[in-house]
């Protein structure tokens, strides 16, 4: 079953931007309002969009339950093995060891109110990333499932 | 001050028309809507309320992804509520 | 008539004994605040993050977040045990 074709095109232009957008909360959860949870749940959104409009067999080829599982498992890997890089810089599980060393992520922040630099704040950004690829993975899925549940059922 | 308090008076209003209205439709896909525009509103007064990260957590989930469930699950069964 | 008279009763003792505890409380205004002030002086400094409540929420409570994320991994599994496929001649147990 797939709704009209007016539903349709309005879901294939609109993802792109709230996949977009999502990425952008994503990848300044350090300057701006959101981080991991919020810029995932927004690209999820993206997703679900396509998932409502179009019938399940069109949609296959586009959104695959292999790659979203793979995403989800990397998200939180990189998670946790961000957390444990600090305990190779003589830091606690999870310490901000990259913070002020002048590499990645890593300019000196001014103090007080500021315009904002992306290249701050160490590891945080990698964590915020970490997240969201994990939300958006995870929450897509679970529609996938859904979906793949109602269609095998109505098939026989 | 009071234009803002007027607002925020509104968006509460709102808040209780559409909680009714999600209770009272017997079509369940309209009821799904009622329940994005109510967590719609639930949002802006979240951002009224300096709150931004929680504004845009409940609108991604609440306005997006519950209604894409919930239209998942009337898609599965059945759209309108029986009579009892 | 009846029962509609009675719930619309007891929601409206219900709400006004909300309304009732609640005018007393401080609102904004938290009685211990040691920690926020700590949070708020030297979060900027500390993590090098503009955004305060990431640096909270990813790095003095980072412990949180992990929580959050095994939280939301366990529940996708456990829907994806929900919607598995079935083996050859497998059956529902409770049918």
């Amino acid at each position: 079953m797939k709704m009209t074709k007016i539903v349709r095109t309005t879901a294939d232009v609109f993802y792109p931007f709230c996949l977009v957008f999502g990425l952008y909360v994503v990848m300044h959860g350090h300057l701006t309002p959101g981080g991991g949870f919020q810029g995932g749940a927004v690209m999820a959104t993206g997703a679900a969009l396509l998932l409502v409009a179009h019938a399940y067999e069109d949609i296959t080829g586009r959104l695959r339950k292999t790659a979203m599982k793979i995403l989800e498992a990397i998200g939180l890997m990189m998670f946790l093995f961000a957390g444990l890089s600090g305990l190779l810089f003589e830091r606690p599980f999870m310490g901000n060891w990259m913070a002020f060393t002048g590499k990645w992520f890593s300019h000196p922040v001014a103090h007080g109110p500021n315009p904002g630099d992306l290249n701050t704040a160490g590891l945080l950004p990698l964590l915020n990333i970490g997240v969201g690829i994990e939300v958006l993975g995870g929450l897509t899925i679970i529609l996938l499932y859904m979906l793949s549940g109602i269609h095998a059922e109505k098939k026989p | 001050m009071t234009p803002f308090l007027l607002l925020q008076a509104l968006i509460l209003l709102g808040l209780i028309i559409t909680g009714a209205l999600v209770v009272a439709f017997k079509d369940l896909l309209a009821a799904a809507i009622a329940f994005a525009a109510f967590s719609l509103l639930l949002a802006i007064e979240f951002y009224i309320l300096q709150a931004p990260d929680v504004a845009i957590a409940e609108a991604g989930i609440g306005a997006g992804l519950t209604t894409a469930i919930f239209i998942i699950a009337i898609r599965g069964t059945k759209r309108f509520e029986e009579k009892e | 008539m009846m029962k509609i008279a009675l719930y619309s009763a007891i929601l409206l003792v219900l709400f006004g004994g909300l309304m009732y505890l609640a005018a007393d409380l401080p609102f904004g205004a938290p009685l211990q605040s040691d920690m926020d002030d700590y949070f708020i002086k030297n979060g900027q400094e500390q993590t090098g993050a503009n955004n305060i409540v990431t640096s909270i929420v990813f790095d003095f409570r980072g412990f949180d977040t992990l929580g959050e994320a095994t939280v939301l991994f366990t529940a996708v599994l456990g829907v994806g045990m929900m919607f598995r496929k079935m083996k050859e001649g497998e059956e529902y147990e409770n049918d």
